[in-house]
């Protein structure tokens, strides 16, 4: 590879910029995404909390001198996709100006009127400048879950905030390095408002050392190529993306869509139901997403702001239905309209509690691809478990007395398709590449026993093409602690599409030593020493008719066990032969 | 006379290359891969290089076997015997999306079906303990229902089996009595590191190739043995190093990488001959490039290895030589999409139908194709002038297919659709020595580009400019050099272990017992297998900042002091990442051992082909080839690699054409040849 092409007869892109060779706007385009899943595998690498490591609670992007969306990770968490990174780096801009921003600096916010997400989402970035002109060129970001930011409980997510005050402190857009010197004072402060300044503290190092890695790497590519260049490159690879985005919309018969369900609760008010519905307008090679319908933001913590809210789910769902494998950059999302009123559970205020910003989601975005699963069956699936089944074991090690914090959560069935099974278990459709954490790490580390962790019989909803099955798994706990849990969509099942069936959901059941037993959707509870806790996560709904499927596929499944002689008897009218 | 034989069965051809001890003459002889019975591949490539069994001393045995039957799913019928409660840990996995907006995402599915995934009464927990005692009562009636299922081969893994293995080692025992003639394995005895996961998952692929594994090494060792042979068969381990064939037959697992690690061997054995401390070892081969590091003479080793790829595949543990692979070969197919994006890879046409210019049918551009194009190939002597390439389809083929949907026109459209491919599968390449090189907190510039395979030296030079590589090295018989690799490879065994610590005085005193065990054990192994030698031992720790995952592996200091070894990971650790925690607290996650005994092995010197001694050393022609660099094309020098004698030296622009691949010089390289035969290219200038 040489210096840049004369521009000769083909530009990617003609207009009245700066015409560039196709094979160099290509060469650009891998750079940029290589870069970012370079600094995710370091981020992985070096990280201190299991949300980073293995849950990959984090995101790595890039984004141009004004907030625009030039290339994002990989693998990260999808959630993060959406305009969260340009947010930030906007209010940035905003706050200090141009000249304000120099070369070593780094610059944190989680603010809840910027980001809309809880507290512990930490959004990192650095500017990188031009070598040759030293103007600024782009931004390089990493946002990360932060184990702990303070608030009323270990972890920060408590379920009785009702403003985020309530929910840890906020760094509204500060400088943790100016010009390259650590701000000693933000550090002080960060240390003293955190339950586990250890481990934030190696997370920020990690967040750092890919912010940084990001930056050089970058810069290089842009001194090499020159800005003009670079800047013409990335507005052809937007005009590319948008013209991917603008037909595959354009494949879809022009109308409106929309679909509702609801959540069990807003996770204080238990009993009063959250009912949630979206809208989807197809007009030409254009999507406008109406969100108006959606409740008003709630005194309790399942709020999210309209950039980590509901862009995110626009974003998201959007990616899901119609361009699953191109990259992400601003020009994808250019044929796509938002109407969100202010003030909605997914467009909240500030000052809004939002520990549980995702409550809604999974089940916001599957709402969009249901309403458009009757226009594009082929491209759409059933529903998912959709739920983040998060589940927190709190107590002290019995040796010690260190406090100790075991997060887990549930994986669950994905949606039956139009012509096969539906995947899973896996995790929720704001999830990634997240790992679940292996048991013998978890028997290892906390005073837990774990009896079995076992594919739910029956979960996946029946069709003729079954839904992916949920998962259920039991756990001891060896002395007295706190359980966290946040499970919904018990009362509105993952649905099946085309006549398949609805899967069954999950369930949280606790059995004390003194064998009372109770359920904790989303509770707050104090375990004694020798209490069994079942966690049973939902499964996909199902796809088409169950009488319509191979019988073939029945045997197998009563077989392997996903389904129970029963089920293939009443719910699939198949008679099986009396053999055991 | 006597001979060592080393043999490396790919996907296409087998290749045999052999040494005589005494005289060091080579022979090299390639054959089509015989599949449903590969040793007749094998005694053709004996016959062709006109070598006997009987006359070989030791036969080194390289082969996809292992991979293959993962990958097509042919191996045995196999059952898995777990604790109760996790039978379905095995299909469960990780739970993790590797493509995160794919809504038909799903992973292949596991070796074992549930209805073959069996549950035995028994617990061990974490700190090896027993809390729910065997029952001896119940494996009789779990052999019954094995008996019944007709199983071939049995896979046994339970919870916690790393910190304690007896219950596996007593059922495996009771098991093998009642169940006759069934390949039976624990996940215990393949790893001792935590993960259930991932154990489970490496025993089932073991037991799944086992039977098929152990009666091919038998049957290809009885055919030996029937020619007259009686020297030893070794297998080559993914770890690269050879192990018995008795070991082999009991660990098949061991030989997933048995193939492509030959190159990394080779590369490791010239690196100090040669001078060079640091190599990049670069593989292209028609459908994928692979890299691998050589630091300070030595190859790195991985413990995670994705049998089908990290996208949709399942892990294994055991030692693999660390290799980045990309889709970028010879074959790999060029196509533009609608937006006139054009990409090249990582689907490949193979070797059928091959490049659009081998005239068997291919009809979409390649990277060879495209090289053809630009003059870097010549389309008379491919393969020794075994096959005649056609040029004027792969320049139809470009222009149709690239040019036209790329909107290029004009007399040179050809040339810069062709240039393209090239460039774009430079690119790949190149990112794949990033990724095994900046990646690990490495500087590629300190390294010398090594390269082989049929495309690597046609490629090295421009790669190296691209990096800023001042040195690339070819060494003989690149098209072959795996087999080559093979043939300098030592016995070597590596255990794993996992010790979770923190790093004090008392930790060190368990970590020196623990390495003086597996030490013992090695030894006793190694002695067994190739009777007598001396073994050598390196023992590696890994470590980390308390409360992280991921550890690094530091290499165990002469001194055993917390604060030395302390010291040293911070340096280690601030070299891969660019930060470090001097102040944080630091653990031991578990030690790696590799103990290695030497056995007879050919002399670099030997390898290094006689050269004509016609003296006609000058180019045997010109013909004009387009560079990249300087964007068009150059009166090139054509060499013919056999008539360069040792001390010749020139300047680029040159192609060094030889049977089986060809070598490309830019404009501003010089280019000289080694003691050893090999071509040096200095890209510095």
């Amino acid at each position: 590879m040489t210096a840049p092409n004369d521009p000769g007869s083909a530009s990617a892109c003609p207009g009245p910029t700066l015409a560039v060779d196709p094979l160099t706007v290509e060469v650009i385009r891998r750079r940029l995404v290589s870069i970012s899943d370079q600094v995710d595998l370091n981020i992985t690498r070096t990280a201190y909390s299991p949300l980073v490591y293995e849950y990959k609670d984090y995101a790595v992007g890039v984004v141009d001198a004004q907030g625009r969306l030039l290339s994002q990770c990989t693998s990260g968490m999808p959630l993060f996709v959406a305009d969260v990174l340009g947010a930030a780096v906007r209010d940035g801009l905003e706050i200090y100006g141009r000249d304000g921003l120099h070369e070593g600096d780094i610059v944190i916010t989680n603010h809840g009127g910027t980001i809309g997400q809880h507290l512990n989402n930490v959004v990192m970035y650095t500017p990188v400048f031009d070598p040759q002109t030293r103007e600024l060129a782009a931004f390089f970001l990493v946002t990360l879950h932060w184990l702990d930011v303070g608030g009323r409980v270990v972890g920060s997510l408590s379920k009785y905030a009702t403003d985020i005050f309530q929910e840890g402190i906020q760094f509204h857009t500060v400088k943790l390095r100016s010009r390259g010197e650590p701000v000693a004072e933000i550090y002080r402060m960060i240390r003293a408002n955190t339950r586990f300044p250890e481990e934030v503290m190696g997370d920020i190092d990690a967040q750092i050392g890919g912010c940084l890695m990001g930056r050089d790497r970058l810069a290089e590519l842009i001194g090499r190529y020159g800005l003009a260049t670079f800047r013409a490159s990335i507005s052809c690879i937007w005009d590319q993306s948008e013209a991917v985005a603008r037909a595959a919309i354009a494949a879809i018969p022009d109308g409106t869509y929309d679909a509702s369900a609801f959540l069990d609760n807003d996770g204080l008010n238990a009993g009063e139901r959250i009912p949630l519905s979206v809208k989807v307008i197809i007009s030409g090679d254009s999507m406008t997403f109406d969100l108006s319908a959606l409740p008003l933001e709630r005194a309790s913590t399942m709020n999210a702001g309209r950039s980590g809210g509901g862009q995110s789910v626009a974003r998201l769902a959007f990616r899901y239905l119609l361009i699953p494998f191109e990259d992400a950059n601003e020009g994808s999302y250019r044929p796509l309209d938002l109407v969100l009123p202010e003030g909605t559970v997914m467009s909240a205020g500030p000052n809004a509690a939002k520990g549980h910003y995702n409550l809604a989601l999974p089940t916001l975005i599957d709402l969009v691809i249901r309403a458009l699963g009757t226009a594009v069956p082929d491209k759409a699936a059933a529903g998912h478990y959709a739920t983040f089944s998060t589940i927190r074991f709190v107590g002290k090690q019995p040796g010690s007395g260190a406090l100790f914090q075991c997060s887990d959560s549930g994986f669950g069935g994905w949606g039956a398709l139009c012509d096969a099974d539906g995947p899973g278990p896996f995790r929720t459709m704001c999830h990634g590449d997240t790992r679940s954490i292996p048991i013998e790490v978890q028997e290892a580390s906390y005073p837990i026993e774990i009896d079995s962790y076992a594919i739910r019989t029956d979960s996946g909803g029946a069709g003729q093409f079954r839904g992916g099955p949920g998962l259920s798994k039991s756990y001891r706990v060896q002395v007295p602690c706190m359980l966290f849990s946040t499970f919904d969509r018990t009362e509105c099942p993952p649905w099946g599409l085309n006549y398949g069936l609805e899967a069954l959901p999950g369930a949280v059941t606790i059995q004390g030593p003194d064998g009372k037993i109770s359920s904790a959707l989303k509770e707050n509870v104090q375990l004694a020493a020798g209490t069994r806790v079942v966690v049973e996560t939902g499964g996909g709904g199902g796809f088409g008719d169950p009488r319509l499927r191979d019988p073939q596929r029945i045997e197998a499944d009563v077989r392997l066990g996903y389904i129970s002689r029963e089920s293939a008897e009443q719910v699939y009218g198949l008679r099986l032969d009396e053999k055991p | 006379m006597p001979y060592i034989v080393a043999v490396d069965i790919g996907g296409t051809f087998t290749d045999l290359a052999a040494c005589d001890l005494e005289t060091g003459q080579l022979r090299l002889a390639k054959c089509p891969t015989t599949y449903g019975d590969f040793g007749k591949g094998i005694f053709e490539c004996f016959a062709k290089a006109d070598i006997a069994p009987r006359d070989t001393e030791l036969v080194k045995h390289g082969t996809t076997l292992v991979i293959n039957a993962l990958l097509q799913r042919s191996g045995a019928r196999t059952a898995l015997l777990t604790t109760r409660g996790f039978r379905d840990v095995l299909e469960i996995g990780r739970g993790n999306r590797t493509q995160p907006f794919d809504l038909r995402f799903r992973r292949d599915p596991p070796l074992i079906a549930r209805d073959l995934r069996l549950e035995l009464d028994e617990r061990i927990g974490p700190d090896g303990q027993v809390r729910k005692p065997l029952d001896d009562g119940e494996l009789d009636a779990v052999a019954d229902r094995l008996k019944a299922a007709g199983i071939e081969a049995l896979a046994i893994s339970f919870i916690n089996a790393y910190a304690n293995p007896a219950h596996e080692q007593r059922t495996a025992k009771r098991l093998a009595e009642l169940l006759p003639g069934v390949y039976i394995s624990t996940a215990s005895e393949l790893s001792r590191e935590w993960f259930e996961f991932e154990r489970t998952a490496t025993v089932a692929a073991n037991a799944f190739v086992g039977p098929q594994t152990s009666s091919y090494v038998r049957k290809f060792e009885g055919d030996l043995r029937s020619g007259g042979f009686e020297g030893s068969l070794l297998l080559m381990g993914s770890h690269g190093g050879v192990m018995a064939a008795s070991r082999a037959e009991h660990e098949p697992i061991a030989l997933v990488e048995s193939g492509p690690v030959g190159g990394s061997i080779g590369a490791a054995a010239y690196a100090q001959p040669l001078g060079f401390a640091n190599l990049i070892a670069f593989d292209m081969g028609g459908t994928t490039a692979k890299c691998a590091l050589i630091e300070n003479g030595q190859y790195a080793v991985e413990s995670t290895y994705y049998v089908g790829g990290f996208l949709r595949g399942f892990p294994i543990r055991g030692n693999v030589i660390d290799i980045v692979e990309v889709g970028a070969g010879g074959g790999s197919i060029a196509a533009v999409d609608s937006q006139r994006r054009m990409n090249v890879g990582p689907r490949s046409a193979g070797s059928t139908p091959g490049p659009v210019c081998y005239g068997k049918g291919g009809v979409e551009p390649t990277v060879t194709d495209a090289n053809l194009v630009l003059g870097r190939l010549n389309a008379e002597q491919f393969l020794g002038g075994e096959m005649r390439l056609d040029e004027a389809g792969a320049r139809r083929a470009i222009a149709d297919r690239l040019a036209v949907p790329l909107g290029l026109s004009g007399s040179d459209s050809e040339t810069r659709a062709a240039q393209g491919v090239v460039t774009i599968a430079n690119l790949t390449m190149t990112e794949a020595i990033k990724q095994i090189s900046i990646a690990r907190g490495l500087d590629p510039r300190d390294f010398a580009l090594f390269c082989y395979g049929g495309g690597g030296p046609l490629h090295a030079a421009e790669l190296a400019r691209e990096l800023s590589i001042p040195h690339v090295v070819v060494p003989p018989e690149p098209g072959n050099f795996s087999a080559l690799g093979m043939l300098l490879a030592n016995a070597r065994l590596d255990t794993v272990r996992t010790l979770l610590a923190d790093l004090d005085t008392g930790s060190l005193a368990s970590l020196s017992t623990m390495f003086a065990e597996v030490e013992r054990t090695s030894r006793d192994a190694l002695l067994h297998e190739f009777g007598i030698g001396a073994v050598g031992f390196e023992r590696r720790v890994e470590m980390r900042y308390k409360g992280q995952k991921h550890s690094l592996r530091i290499a165990l200091p002469e001194a055993l002091e917390p604060l030395v070894l302390r010291a040293q990971f911070d340096t280690a650790y601030q070299h891969r990442y660019g930060h470090s925690r001097p102040g944080a607290a630091v653990e031991i996650v578990g030690v790696l051992s590799t103990a290695s005994l030497d056995i007879r092995r050919p002399k670099l010197s030997d390898l290094a082909i006689a050269r004509g001694k016609s003296g006609k050393s000058g180019p045997a022609g010109t013909r004009q080839v387009y560079f990249l660099e300087t964007g068009g094309y150059l009166e090139t020098a054509i060499h013919v690699r056999a008539h360069l004698p040792v001390g010749f030296s020139s300047h680029g622009p040159a192609v060094i054409e030889e049977y089986g691949s060809t070598t490309l010089v830019g404009p501003r390289d010089t280019f000289s040849i080694g003691s050893l035969g090999e071509i040096h290219i200095d890209c510095s200038k």
